[in-house]
């Protein structure tokens, strides 16, 4: 038997039967190995002190005077309402906390939904009055590039060129300019609609007060109804270049051709 | 004692109940039932707190609680979970705890043996009753100084001679870590007692190696 192998039988046996150890090959190899026999000693020896002790105090009880004391104590606990009340009134302090933990996530989830649905209101209220600006500012480059476009466009002559300041002049009595229309129209797109208003070419369409015309417009050509603008003789379509404000309303309008 | 139950031909020794019949009678108000499970149970709980503690005094104090709190929560016990008795040195082990915690130095500082210094010197050999008495002494001293953990299955095991399984159901763990707690505990108290036997006076030393082997 190897030293490891003691200790596996040892770890196995109980400390009275290691204290009595009729294994041949345990006791033959503690006589061999001497840190196995002084271990097997050790034990013997604690197996005995605990034989001994256990022993001494095996007669030990509580004295009357406890037994005394419950007895006076049970003499006074009202069984009836302990036994329908304790069930639900002695919970364990654990049991209790585990609660309060319970209770307390369910709170925290309430809060954080509430939370969430006041934020998730004011966020849709906040983008409800800021997507008409985003509206409006989106098409504040795109204005520009259409007219630049349509300049171009005159420049190749196309039919819907009609942005110089040659086809503004010979245009109907609303195109009454001077400048380019690319011009007045990059200048229109931060302009205020009094500044419109200067420009000759532009007829204003609403009279406004200094505060609100002279916030962002934006340019847009488009392409007039060809029966409502022109009349029998020409059925061409009409290109316009309107100023719409930034809450949609058209501030002035301009014929093109 | 005997207890009468519907008919008079059901007559009913109180010693032939089981704890949880017993109990189950207590809490309904039987005194008699109370008092027949606390004479059979008294004595494990009350050793179990002495060998934890090292003070008859709180043995007694935790004896009295553990019983005082089964009166008013002997409700809660539920027999699928574990025998009565390992329930109750369960509620015993935290009463101990919560004793040593509160006087600690007073029950260490308070020698088991000092009690009964005398006890056990009635042997033909004077010498080995001494050393008898010694080597227990300095044994029940190792187990009070191991950590409480080591302590409990010592106790639990060695000294109140449970089962493993006992043990970890009231102890609420697995038989796996009674049985390695247990051997590392002997590693410990083996150590231990092998210092005190050699720091013993040279014939008490002798006798208590002869007494040994």
């Amino acid at each position: 038997m190897t030293c490891r192998e003691f200790k596996y039988t040892a770890a196995s046996l109980t400390l009275w039967d290691l204290s009595r150890a009729q294994d041949q090959e345990i006791l033959s190899h503690a006589d061999i190995c001497q840190k196995c026999g002084a271990w097997l000693q050790e034990q013997r020896m604690l197996g005995s002190a605990m034989q001994t002790l256990r022993t001494r105090t095996a007669g030990r009880q509580a004295g009357p005077s406890v037994e005394r004391a419950l007895l006076r104590m049970f003499r006074q606990v009202p069984f009836e309402a302990t036994q329908s009340v304790a069930a639900h009134r002695f919970t364990p302090i654990a049991l209790g906390l585990s609660r309060f933990f319970e209770v307390g996530a369910y709170v925290a989830v309430a809060a954080a939904i509430v939370i969430g649905l006041f934020l998730g209101v004011r966020l849709l209220e906040q983008r409800a009055k800021t997507t008409p600006v985003q509206s409006y500012s989106a098409p504040v480059t795109t204005a520009p590039t259409q007219v630049n476009t349509a300049s171009t466009q005159d420049r190749t002559g196309k039919a819907i060129a009609a942005t110089t300041h040659e086809h503004s002049r010979s245009s109907r009595k609303l195109a009454v300019g001077a400048r380019s229309t690319s011009n007045s129209a990059k200048r229109l797109n931060t302009a205020s609609a009094s500044q419109t208003s200067d420009d000759p070419e532009y007829v204003a369409l609403m009279f406004c007060d200094p505060l609100s015309c002279s916030s962002d417009t934006q340019v847009v050509r488009m392409e007039l109804p060809a029966a409502g603008a022109t009349s029998e003789r020409d059925a061409q379509p009409q290109i316009a270049d309107v100023v719409v404000g930034y809450d949609g309303v058209v501030r002035a309008v301009r014929i093109v051709n | 004692m005997e207890t009468r139950s519907g008919s008079p031909l059901e007559v009913t020794l109180l010693t032939d109940l089981t704890d949880e019949q017993l109990l189950a009678q207590a809490l309904a108000g039987d005194e008699e039932a109370f008092t027949a499970l606390y004479r059979r149970r008294q004595g494990p709980v009350f050793r179990f707190a002495l060998h934890m503690s090292g003070s008859s005094h709180v043995a007694e104090e935790v004896t009295q609680d553990v019983f005082v709190f089964l009166l008013q929560r002997g409700h809660d016990f539920d027999p699928s979970r574990g025998a009565l008795g390992a329930y109750l040195f369960g509620v015993a082990r935290n009463y101990v705890r919560r004793a040593l915690e509160r006087n600690y130095s007073e029950a260490i500082l308070h020698s088991p043996a000092d009690d009964e210094a005398q006890s056990l010197v009635t042997e033909d050999d004077p010498a080995d009753g001494i050393a008898r008495h010694q080597a227990s002494t300095a044994l029940w001293k190792a187990v009070l100084s191991l950590p409480e953990h080591y302590r409990e299955v010592v106790v639990l095991c060695d000294l109140q001679e449970l089962s493993y399984a006992q043990a970890a159901e009231a102890l609420g763990c697995a038989i796996g870590t009674i049985r390695s707690r247990l051997h590392r505990a002997h590693d410990m108290l083996g150590k231990k007692l092998q210092h005190s036997v050699a720091a013993a006076p040279g014939r008490v030393s002798r006798a208590t190696a002869r007494w040994a082997s």
